[in-house]
């Protein structure tokens, strides 16, 4: 009798040893305050963005008469992003950020490699590319509005709760950003990123990045983009709250041209909303 | 002659033994949730059992990240936030049938079943109803029931939008082929 019941749940212990290695969520959300993440949008899915910052909060340009920067807009990103397929995505977005001539971007992210939850895949990679104009201002041709952007993502999800990634990436300007003598076209950056929930829906996340670059060593007046903010998660929704010093939201502009810093009170206010859309139809609903 | 005769008793006991093994790797699991803006439901098919028809026990088991849900971010929320299917990825019932079921005799026969529910790492003592079909010799059972979110300590956020019912009803049906021990 003892030798039955072994029997039966060694078979099923047997049973049941494959198929718990699935790919893990690392982040909520495929994007942070700065830098974007290894989430990638599922197949089908629309995710609908408005990125926020508003202007200084002090220094000269802030303090009470814009009611700490409230009043001023210092960029304002909206973007689409949709599924071709799990793990690849197509992005289309535009920032206000006047001084350069706003941006229109479009890219495209590949989502590499998922961490796994046996730990045969330690990392999250993503890939992603993606090509800026600037429709406005005055250029002597058409290629000085073009801009380059390519980066790979390598993300881990350490516990429950932390999560941390790096971003190495390469920025390429036709037109150096600002275009003064000196500056360079080709700017090598690295982000980083850390996300540590606090509740089940609520995170904190710190997001960096600094350009490799001797003239912005050189040059007084640029600083490294550092954004602090919190993440909330509503099942369809997200909302970042944050606080940066970087004017831009777009890559191609704050790697390139952030010349705001938080001692001098160029820190400000911002937000994300996103929304995301299915449009898988229940018709289309077949689990096998 | 002995020796022989020894061989074609062990094979005949082992043939035996294994003949009241019943296992089923597809079984349909469905969770649904009756909610104020939307019913959240998600099945999936690749459920686990194994019967013992002469023990009575029966065993279920279901990979929680393989529950197929509507809408994508649905999914991610069930299985990071209420599931956390990274620390558990199984949810897991171990029971025993209280009837003895003829298997040879076509039928529906209501059973239920006493042992331990597993789901989100906790463990509950459950009765659970469901019924037996037998048809030309083929061994079915199907079962509906309710897990409460509290009893497994699966907590609710008050702030997603989506919000899941504080229990939520699964049903299970299952179809057994004999298990046949090949070494």
């Amino acid at each position: 009798m003892a030798q039955k019941t072994s029997t039966t749940d060694s078979l099923f212990n047997s049973m049941n040893n494959d198929g718990s290695k699935g790919p893990i969520t690392v982040f909520e959300s495929p994007r942070f305050i700065l830098t974007q993440s290894t989430e990638t949008i599922k197949k089908n899915n629309l995710n609908v963005l408005v990125i926020h910052r508003f202007g200084d909060a002090a220094g000269n340009l802030g303090g009470g008469k814009t009611f700490f920067g409230l009043d001023a807009v210092a960029d304002v990103y909206i973007g689409f992003e949709y599924g071709l397929t799990n793990d690849l995505n197509i992005d289309i977005g535009r920032s206000t950020i006047p001084t350069v001539g706003g941006l229109v971007s479009a890219q495209l992210k590949y989502a590499v490699l998922h961490q796994t939850s046996d730990g045969s895949s330690p990392l999250a990679i993503s890939v992603l590319g993606q090509t800026g104009v600037r429709p406005y201002n005055t250029y002597s041709s058409f290629s000085d509005r073009m801009s380059y952007f390519a980066q790979a993502i390598f993300a881990r999800k350490f516990s429950h709760s932390f999560a941390f990634q790096v971003a190495p990436s390469i920025l390429y300007d036709n037109l150096p950003n600002p275009n003064v003598p000196g500056n360079e076209n080709t700017i090598f950056s690295l982000s980083a990123t850390a996300r540590l929930k606090v509740t089940k829906l609520m995170s904190v996340v710190v997001d960096y990045a600094h350009p490799f670059s001797s003239f912005r060593n050189n040059n007084a007046g640029f600083s490294d983009p550092l954004g602090l903010g919190i993440q909330v998660v509503t099942g369809g929704h997200v909302f970042t709250l944050n606080v940066t010093n970087s004017r831009a939201v777009s890559e191609m502009n704050y790697l390139s041209n952030t010349a705001s810093d938080f001692g001098r009170g160029q820190y400000r206010l911002g937000f994300t909303i996103s929304r995301m859309f299915d449009f898988n139809h229940k018709e289309k609903y077949n689990p096998k | 002659m002995r020796y022989i005769c020894i061989i074609l008793l062990t094979l005949f006991n082992i043939t035996k033994t294994d003949q009241d093994l019943y296992t089923c790797k597809n079984a349909r699991i469905t969770l649904f949730s009756k909610a104020l803006i939307e019913d959240i439901k998600a099945t999936t098919s690749t459920g686990v059992s194994v019967f013992n028809a002469e023990t009575g026990e029966l065993n279920f088991s279901a990979l929680i990240s393989a529950f197929q849900f509507e809408k994508a971010f649905m999914q991610q929320h069930f299985n990071s936030d209420y599931m956390e299917s990274d620390k558990f990825p199984r949810a897991i019932f171990k029971g025993k049938m209280q009837e003895h079921i003829d298997l040879t005799r076509d039928g529906i026969y209501p059973v239920s079943v006493v042992g331990e529910l597993t789901v989100h790492g906790v463990t509950q003592k459950r009765t659970i109803q469901g019924s037996v079909t037998i048809r030309n010799g083929i061994i079915s059972m199907a079962s509906e029931f309710m897990v409460k979110c509290a009893d497994h300590h699966i907590d609710i956020p008050q702030i997603l939008f989506y919000h899941i019912a504080e229990s939520i009803k699964v049903t299970v049906s299952a179809t057994y082929n004999p298990y046949k021990n090949i070494p």
